[in-house]
C-alpha cells in the first residue's frame, strides 16, 4: 500500500480497521503455523488403523490415548525420560557455566590473543560436526566417556561453548560497564565483580542461553547413539527412533511419544518467556 | 612525570596484566574444552580428508585427490544448486514472515503470549519429528492436496510432491521456514523492544500505518540484528541435513542431494570418509565466504 | 550396622563375585521395541539360553535398523564392537572386506551347520572364499491378494503367468470417468528389492554370475523387456502408482480396498492384520515368465566380529540360535527359519503363509554378494526412479546404470 492510494481517513477508524486486520491475520498466520502440530496431536490420538486416510481427518473418529499411555510405558520410557532430563540438565549448567565466563572475558576484558580465541570460535561454528564422530569416539573410548551420560554431557558442552560465547558476549557488552568500573574502585577484586555484579545483572541472558543449551541436547541423537550401547543409558530420541522398525513403524506411537517429550521443553520456554524476551533484546543481537 | 602520575601508570599497567592473567583463567577451561573435544577431532577429520581412509588398519595418503574429485562431481553441483535454494528461500522466507509476526507480537493488544507460543511452538519441535509429519501433509493423499484439489480446487490432480526434486525442494523449503520463522521473531521481537517508541508514535501522528512505520523505519534500524539474524540462518541453511535425509535421502537419483546429505552418503554409507571429509572441509570454507561477503554487504549498506 | 543391611550388602557382594565370573556375550539386532520378535528374544530365547549355561551371560542391544551402519563402523573403528550382530543378507560381504569379521571356516561344528541350512541364504555369507557368518532367518517376497476383490471381478485364484497375471490386473481395474478408483496391483516402489523378482521372473539379469560386470545383463533386450512391461502396465493403470513412488503406499492402498494385491515379505501379514483387522489375504507365488517364477532372497546372517573377546561363549549362543528350539521359537513371531530338516515340522506345515513363502524360497536369487552392494543399489535404483518419473527411456536408463555399475565394480 502507497501513501498516494492511501485516501484521508479518520485516524480512529483507521486504527481500528488495521487492528481488526491484524487480528485476522494473527489467526490466520496462528491455523497456518499449528496445522502441521495439530495433524501431528490427532494423529497420535488415532488408533492404528485410522492412521492413514483419505480424506485426513482432523478429529480422530474413535479419539484414543492408548498411544499415550503404551509409549509411557513401553520398555522403560519413563526411566529414558529421566535420562534425558539428567543429561539436559548437566549439559546446561556446565554450558552455561562455561560460556559466561568466557563471555564476561571476551565482552570487558582485553588480553592476548583475544580475537585469536574469538574467530576460532566462529570458525569452528561453520564447520559441518557430522564427520568429527569418529574422532569423537576415538577420544571418549581413551577417556572412558563411553556408555555414559556424563560422557555425553561433556560433548554436548564442548560442542556448545562457542555459539553461547557468542550470545553471551553480546549481552555483557551491552550492560553499562560504570556499575563494575565504581565497584573495583571501591575496592571489590576482579572475580567479585564478576560474580557479584555482573553475573546477576545477566540472569536473564544466562536464563535465555540455558533454554537453549536445555533445548540443543534434549533432541541430540547421533552422539548419544553412538556412545551409548547399556540400554538403561538410553535418552529419549533413541528410545523414540527405537519404535520404527525395518518394514513397519506405528505413527501414531511414534507422534505420542515425540509430544510426550515435547513437554518439559514447553514447561521451560513458558516459564521463561518473559525472561527470555527481555534477554534478546538487551544483549544476544550484538555481533 | 610526578611521581604520583607514574605511579598511576604503573598501577594501571599491572592492572592491564592483571586483566589479562584473570581474563586467561576465565577464558582457557572453555577454550581447551572445545579443544580437546572439537578442535582436535576437527583436525582428525582435516587429516583424514587427505586420506583413502581405512576404518582399521593403514590409510593411505593420497594428497589432494579427495578435494580434486569434488570438481569433477556431477551431483556437487546438484548438491551446491538446492543448497543454495534452500539457503535463499528459507532465509528470505524466515525473515520475511518473522519479520512479519514480530510487528504483529509487538502489539499491545490482549493474547499476545498465546500467539507468541503458538508462532514459537516450531522452533521447539524435534526436526525428526517434523520431518516426518511433513511427509505425510506432502504425501499425494496428504493433507495439502486435499486442500489444494478437494477444499481450494486449485489443482486438478493430486501432486506427488516429494518425488519430483523440484516440488520435494519446494515442500522441503516450506518446512525450513514453518520451523525457523518464530526463531527469527523472536529475536526481532525483543530488537523491536528496544527501539524508543517516541519514535515509532511520531511517525505514526503523521499519518502513517503501523505497517509504513515497521517496514521505513523499525526495519532500517534492525539492521544489526538482520546481520545476526543472517548470518546464524546461513549457518544453519548451509548445514542442513535431517529434513532432506528424512524427506527425500536425496533421491530421487540424487536430485535433491545437499552437502550434508550428500557427505553423510559417502561417508557412512558407502564408507568413504576421506571423500566425505573433503566435502565438510569444502563446504566450510563455503559458508565463511559467505559470511564474509554477507558482513561486507551489511557494513557497505550501512 | 544391622543384621539385615549386613547380609544385603554380602549378598551383592557375593552375586557381584558370580556375575563377574560370568562371560558376557553382547548381541546387536535391530527389532524394534514393540515387536514381538523384541519380547520373543530377550523373555524366552535368551533367558533358556542362559539356564542351559550358566557361566554366560547374553546382552541383546537394540540399534534402530537405519542408523545400523553408522553405529557399528563406528564401533568398529573404535575396535569396541559387539560380540555377535544380526545383519542384512547383504552387508556380510562389505564388513567382511572391511576387516570387521572373524571367518567361521574353522570353528566348532561350523561343517555341519553348513549342511543343515539353505544354500541359498548360506551363500550370502561368502567372501572372498571364506565363510564370514552364518545365516540366521530368511524370507522372500511372494504376491499378497484381497480374496474378496478377487471374487468381485470373477477370479476364482490368484495368476500364476505372466499373461494371466496382466489379464488379471485388466479384469481389476476399475474406473470412475477418467480417474482410476482400483487398482489390480501395486508394486510398493522403483526399489531393486522390489523390482528385481518382476526383472528375474521375466528372464533378466543384473550382472554376469561372478558379479564382475552389468553391462550386457543390467542392459540387455530381456532385462530392458521386463522393466519395460512394468512401465506399460503403469502408464496404463493396471498397476498403482507407488511404483513411482507416489499415491498411497502399498499397505495402506490395500487396508482401504483400493488396491487389489501387492508384493511382500512374510512380516507383511501380521502387520497388516494388526492395522486392518477387516482386511483377508491370501498368498500365492510370483507369476512365471520367461524366467520362471523367480523371487528375491532377504533375511539376516548372523556375524561373529573380529574384535570380540568372548569367541567361544559367542560362538554357543550363536549355535543356540540355529537350534531347533530357538529356531521354531522364533518362527513364531514371523522369521522364517534356515534349518532344512524344519521344512517339515509340524509348526510350520500348519502354519497359514509360510508354506507358500517357502515355495518360492525354493526358486529365489540373492542379490549379487559384493562388498559394493549397497553402491550398486543406489546406482540402479536412482535409474529405476528415472524411468518410473518418465524422464528417461528404459533403454537409456539402464544403459547408464550398467556403465556405472561397472565402474564400481571394476
Amino acid at each position: 500500500m502507497t501513501r498516494a492510494m492511501t485516501p484521508p481517513r479518520n485516524p480512529k477508524t483507521t486504527r481500528r480497521v488495521s487492528r481488526i486486520l491484524m487480528y485476522v491475520l494473527l489467526v490466520v498466520l496462528a491455523i497456518c503455523m499449528s496445522l502441521p502440530m495439530i495433524y501431528t496431536l490427532s494423529t497420535a490420538f488415532k488408533g492404528t488403523v485410522f492412521v492413514f486416510e483419505y480424506p485426513p481427518q482432523f478429529i480422530p473418529k474413535e479419539p484414543t490415548f492408548a498411544n499415550f499411555v503404551n509409549a509411557w510405558q513401553s520398555n522403560n520410557f519413563g526411566h529414558y525420560f529421566l535420562n534425558s532430563m539428567f543429561t539436559a540438565s548437566m549439559t546446561t549448567i556446565g554450558t552455561v557455566a562455561i560460556a559466561a565466563t568466557g563471555a564476561y572475558a571476551f565482552a570487558r576484558l582485553n588480553f592476548p590473543l583475544k580475537n585469536v580465541f574469538f574467530w576460532t570460535y566462529l570458525l569452528f561454528m561453520m564447520i559441518p560436526g557430522m564427520l568429527y564422530i569418529i574422532p569423537q569416539f576415538l577420544i571418549a573410548k581413551k577417556l572412558h566417556l563411553l556408555n555414559s551420560l556424563m560422557g555425553l554431557v561433556v560433548f554436548y558442552v564442548a560442542g556448545s561453548v562457542p555459539f553461547h560465547t557468542f550470545l553471551l558476549r553480546g549481552f555483557f557488552q551491552s550492560i553499562p560497564g560504570e556499575i563494575e568500573e565504581a565497584a573495583q574502585m571501591d575496592g571489590a577484586s576482579r572475580w567479585q565483580v564478576f560474580t557479584r555484579i555482573a553475573l546477576p545483572l545477566a540472569m536473564p541472558a544466562l536464563g535465555t542461553s540455558a533454554i537453549f543449551a536445555f533445548l540443543g541436547s534434549w533432541d541430540e541423537f547421533t552422539l548419544a547413539l553412538t556412545f551409548i550401547n547399556d540400554e538403561n543409558l538410553r535418552t529419549l530420541p533413541i528410545a523414540i527412533r527405537l519404535f520404527q522398525g525395518q518394514h513397519t513403524a506405528q505413527w501414531g506411537l511414534i507422534f505420542a511419544a515425540s509430544l510426550i517429550a515435547m513437554v518439559p521443553v514447553v514447561v521451560a520456554y513458558v516459564g521463561f518467556q518473559n525472561l527470555f524476551i527481555k534477554t534478546v533484546n538487551e544483549g544476544g543481537v550484538k555481533t | 612525570m610526578t611521581t604520583a602520575r607514574a605511579m598511576q601508570v604503573q598501577k594501571r599497567r599491572q592492572g592491564r596484566r592483571g586483566d589479562a592473567l584473570f581474563a586467561l583463567l576465565l577464558v582457557l577451561p572453555g577454550f581447551l574444552w572445545f579443544s580437546i573435544f572439537n578442535i582436535y577431532p576437527a583436525v582428525y577429520a582435516f587429516w583424514i580428508s587427505f586420506h583413502k581412509w581405512a576404518i582399521l588398519g593403514e590409510s593411505e595418503w593420497v594428497g589432494l585427490q579427495n578435494y580434486l574429485r569434488i570438481f569433477s562431481d556431477p551431483i556437487i553441483l546438484i548438491a551446491l544448486r538446492n543448497t543454495a535454494v534452500y539457503a535463499l528461500a528459507t532465509i528470505i522466507g524466515q525473515i520475511a514472515i518473522g519479520f512479519v509476526l514480530a510487528v504483529l507480537v509487538n502489539q499491545k493488544l490482549p493474547f499476545m503470549k498465546f500467539f507468541r507460543l503458538v508462532y514459537y511452538f516450531p522452533v521447539i519441535s524435534s526436526w525428526v519429528v517434523v520431518s516426518l509429519i511433513f511427509i505425510f501433509l506432502f504425501n499425494s493423499e496428504g493433507l495439502v492436496n486435499f486442500i489444494l484439489v478437494d477444499f481450494l480446487h486449485i489443482m486438478a490432480e493430486p501432486k506427488a510432491w516429494l518425488t519430483d526434486p523440484a516440488t520435494a525442494l519446494v515442500a522441503i523449503c516450506i518446512l525450513g521456514i514453518w520451523k525457523g520463522a518464530g526463531w527469527v521473531m523472536v529475536i526481532y521481537h525483543a530488537a523491536m523492544q528496544g527501539i524508543s517508541s517516541s519514535v515509532t508514535e511520531a511517525a505514526e501522528v503523521d499519518g502513517a500505518s503501523p505497517w509504513q512505520v515497521s517496514w521505513f523505519i523499525v526495519f532500517p534500524m534492525l539492521k544489526p540484528t538482520t546481520l545476526f539474524i543472517t548470518i546464524m540462518l546461513t549457518i544453519g541453511a548451509f548445514q542442513s541435513f535431517i529434513q532432506f535425509y528424512i524427506m527425500t535421502g536425496g533421491g530421487p537419483n540424487n536430485q535433491t542431494e545437499v552437502f550434508l546429505s550428500y557427505m553423510f552418503t559417502q561417508a557412512f554409507k558407502y564408507l568413504d570418509f576421506g571423500y566425505g571429509s573433503a566435502i565438510a572441509f569444502s563446504l566450510a570454507v563455503l559458508v565463511v565466504s559467505i559470511s564474509l561477503i554477507q558482513q561486507r554487504f551489511f557494513k557497505e549498506g550501512a | 550396622m544391622n543384621a539385615p543391611v549386613r547380609t544385603l550388602i554380602l549378598g551383592s557382594l557375593l552375586l557381584a563375585g558370580v556375575a563377574s565370573a560370568k562371560t558376557t556375550v553382547t548381541f546387536w539386532h535391530t527389532y524394534n521395541t514393540d515387536s514381538t520378535e523384541n519380547k520373543i528374544l530377550t523373555s524366552k530365547i535368551i533367558p533358556d539360553f542362559e539356564k542351559k549355561n550358566p557361566d554366560i551371560d547374553v546382552v541383546a542391544q537394540q540399534i534402530p535398523y537405519t542408523e545400523f551402519r553408522q553405529k557399528m563402523l563406528t564401533s568398529v573403528a573404535g575396535e569396541t564392537g559387539p560380540d555377535l550382530a544380526r545383519i542384512d543378507i547383504i552387508w556380510t560381504p562389505e564388513f567382511a572386506q572391511l576387516g570387521a569379521l572373524e571367518k567361521v571356516d574353522d570353528m566348532p561344528g561350523f561343517k555341519g551347520l553348513k549342511s543343515q541350512v539353505f544354500p541359498g541364504p548360506l551363500s550370502t555369507n561368502v567372501y572372498d572364499g571364506g565363510y564370514y557368518g552364518v545365516p540366521l532367518d530368511t524370507n522372500t517376497q511372494v504376491l499378497i491378494w484381497n480374496p474378496e476383490m478377487l471374487k468381485a471381478a470373477g477370479i476364482s485364484k490368484p495368476p500364476t503367468t505372466m499373461a494371466q497375471f496382466k489379464t488379471t490386473l485388466e479384469k481389476l481395474q476399475k474406473k470412475d470417468g477418467n480417474k482410476i478408483t482400483q487398482y489390480g496391483f501395486a508394486v510398493p516402489g522403483p526399489y531393486n528389492w522390489f523390482l528385481l523378482p518382476w526383472i528375474w521372473s521375466n528372464g533378466g539379469e543384473i550382472t554376469d554370475p561372478k558379479v564382475t560386470k552389468a553391462t550386457g545383463y543390467l542392459n540387455s533386450p530381456k532385462t530392458v523387456a521386463a522393466v519395460q512391461t512394468l512401465v506399460d502396465w503403469y502408464k496404463a493403470g493396471l498397476i498403482s502408482p507407488s511404483i513411482a513412488g507416489s499415491g498411497l503406499g502399498s499397505w495402506e492402498g490395500m487396508g482401504a480396498g483400493k488396491y487389489a494385491g501387492s508384493q511382500d515379505g512374510p512380516w507383511a501379514f501380521p502387520s497388516l492384520q494388526a492395522q486392518y483387522p477387516k482386511l483377508s489375504v491370501t498368498h500365492s507365488p510370483f507369476p512365471s515368465g520367461a524366467g520362471g517364477s523367480v523371487s528375491v532372497v532377504g533375511g539376516e546372517n548372523i556375524v561373529l566380529f573380529k574384535s570380540s573377546k568372548n569367541k567361544a561363549a559367542a560362538w554357543k549362543f550363536l549355535r543356540y540360535l540355529l537350534s531347533k528350539d530357538a529356531q521354531i521359537t522364533m518362527a513364531t513371531t514371523g522369521q522364517i527359519p534356515v534349518l532344512k530338516s524344519l521344512v517339515n515340522d509340524p509348526y510350520i506345515k500348519g502354519h497359514p503363509y509360510y508354506g507358500v513363502y517357502l515355495k518360492q524360497l525354493s526358486k529365489a536369487k540373492a542379490r549379487p554378494p559384493h562388498p559394493a552392494y549397497t553402491k550398486m543399489e543406489d546406482l540402479i535404483q536412482g535409474q529405476f526412479q528415472e524411468i518410473f518419473s518418465g524422464k528417461k527411456t528404459v533403454q537409456a536408463a539402464l544403459d547408464e546404470a550398467a556403465q556405472k555399475v561397472d565402474a564400481v565394480l571394476k
